[in-house]
């Protein structure tokens, strides 16, 4: 019988593309947002324009350039469509690995229901992302163009709108620590980064958190 | 998953004494539980409050006993007031909203201050004059209204908001409020009015936000 290769295909080269072609702007949209609460950093100046402010806003604008791709990319692409279904698939199974979860936190220990490809902190991850990029874009454009061009939008509107723009940008903070936490720091779940980089993870990694994916080999 | 005794590899801890378990699981609930505090608290300061917008490199210093509120240009009479002497002119409550050209804004704000067109008759301008010139404490901003928009009944200098003394972001001792136009009209930390024939053109309008700055609803 052939030995089983050490690793095991996690991401397509065009699923790897578009993460970090969200995640990057993302990352630089969310610090340079941030700089409005440093004063003197918000005040940095270059020829007139405020940099981290005006970085804000064209990022911005680049990244919806970006989401419009990827979106086109993905209504294209039956295996994308496909992807992002298995990513997005709540079922009762990710209910109870949630469940298993709280009780592993009151140190009640079970055995971890087996998981598929995702799990359920995965998909939460997945969606919470997708539903706040989305909604940052959308409130972001209105800020965007409102900071480029006055009485485009109504100042009512801009006035609604901002409040929900910080309070979504400031909610994924967590959001993305704890993604970054798990996916680089964390020893038992980090080998999973591979994955998003190179596009496979070690075989035995997939084995022992997505046994339903990988099955073990004896 | 009973045999997998390797702790730095699984994901859900090892399985242990309870009472550790319900340390960690209460420590965990407590550190949420001040986080989301800190959470909201940055929240509701940030996402519905004030910004502090400033060019200063650090906040200009105010000293009621030296400070002095300095009107003069092409006027007949030229005034200079001291804090207190401000504070003894009729004072005018306004509630009004206030509207940042980056996209916040403050919602009834409380202001308390001296109505502009008070000062304009105090000081009599010369019949040249047609606009006003709003400088800062340092030097650093300055903006400026024409005459008539100064004269607006809604258009004050406040010194106190929200029933307290103007805290030193929102421009200690004395600021420009002109609450038809956005923020960077009003100029902060206030320390003279000079009255001219021509516009000056402020520190933001050098850099291409509009001298005539209404906010149309």
């Amino acid at each position: 019988m052939a030995v089983p290769s050490a690793f095991v295909r996690r991401f397509d080269l065009t699923s790897r593309l578009i993460h970090w072609s969200l995640a990057v702007p993302f990352l630089l949209l969310l610090l340079t947002g941030l700089t409005n609460y440093a004063p003197r950093l918000k005040a940095l100046q270059f020829a007139g324009f405020r940099v981290f402010a005006w970085a804000h806003v064209l990022l911005g604008f680049a990244m919806v350039a970006v989401a419009l791709v990827v979106l086109l990319t993905l209504l294209r692409s039956r295996a994308l469509r496909a992807e992002a279904a298995t990513l997005a698939d709540l079922t009762d199974a990710d209910q109870r690995w949630l469940e298993h979860q709280a009780r592993a936190l009151l140190g009640r220990h079970k055995a971890e229901p087996p998981v598929g490809r995702f799990n359920a902190g995965q998909r939460l991850n997945a969606l919470a992302s997708t539903a706040a990029t989305a909604a940052l874009l959308a409130t972001g454009i209105v800020l965007g163009v409102n900071y480029v061009q006055k009485d485009v939008i109504e100042v009512a509107t801009v006035n609604a709108v901002f409040p929900w723009h910080t309070v979504i940008a400031l909610a994924t903070i967590p959001l993305v620590a704890g993604h970054i936490y798990l996916a680089a720091v964390h020893p038992g779940t980090r080998e999973s980064l591979r994955g998003m980089t190179r596009g496979v993870v070690r075989r035995d990694w997939a084995t022992r958190h997505h046994p339903r994916w990988v099955p073990p080999t004896d | 998953m009973a045999n997998e005794n390797d702790t730095t590899t699984s994901s859900s801890g090892t399985p242990g004494g309870s009472a550790v378990s319900r340390a960690k699981f209460l420590g965990l609930m407590a550190a949420g539980g001040a986080l989301g505090y800190v959470g909201m608290r940055i929240t509701g300061r940030t996402a519905f409050g004030w910004r502090e917008n400033t060019v200063e490199s650090s906040q200009p210093k105010f000293d009621p006993s030296t400070y002095r509120l300095t009107i003069d240009g092409m006027v007949d009479n030229p005034v200079t007031l001291t804090y207190d002497e401000l504070r003894a002119l009729p004072p005018v409550h306004q509630v009004s909203d206030f509207q940042c050209v980056e996209g916040w804004s403050v919602p009834d704000v409380e202001w308390t201050g001296v109505r502009m067109q008070h000062l304009i008759d105090l000081v009599r301008p010369a019949k040249e004059a047609r606009y006003v010139t709003f400088h800062s404490l340092t030097g650093i901003y300055r903006d400026s209204l024409s005459m008539q928009q100064a004269g607006l009944p809604d258009v004050l200098l406040a010194y106190d908001m929200d029933g307290d003394r103007l805290p030193v972001a929102r421009g200690l001792p004395l600021r420009v409020v002109m609450p038809r136009m956005y923020g960077y009209k009003g100029a902060k930390w206030l320390r003279r009015i000079e009255f001219r024939d021509e516009q000056d053109i402020g520190y933001w309008e050098q850099r291409g936000w509009r001298v005539d700055a209404w906010i149309k609803a």
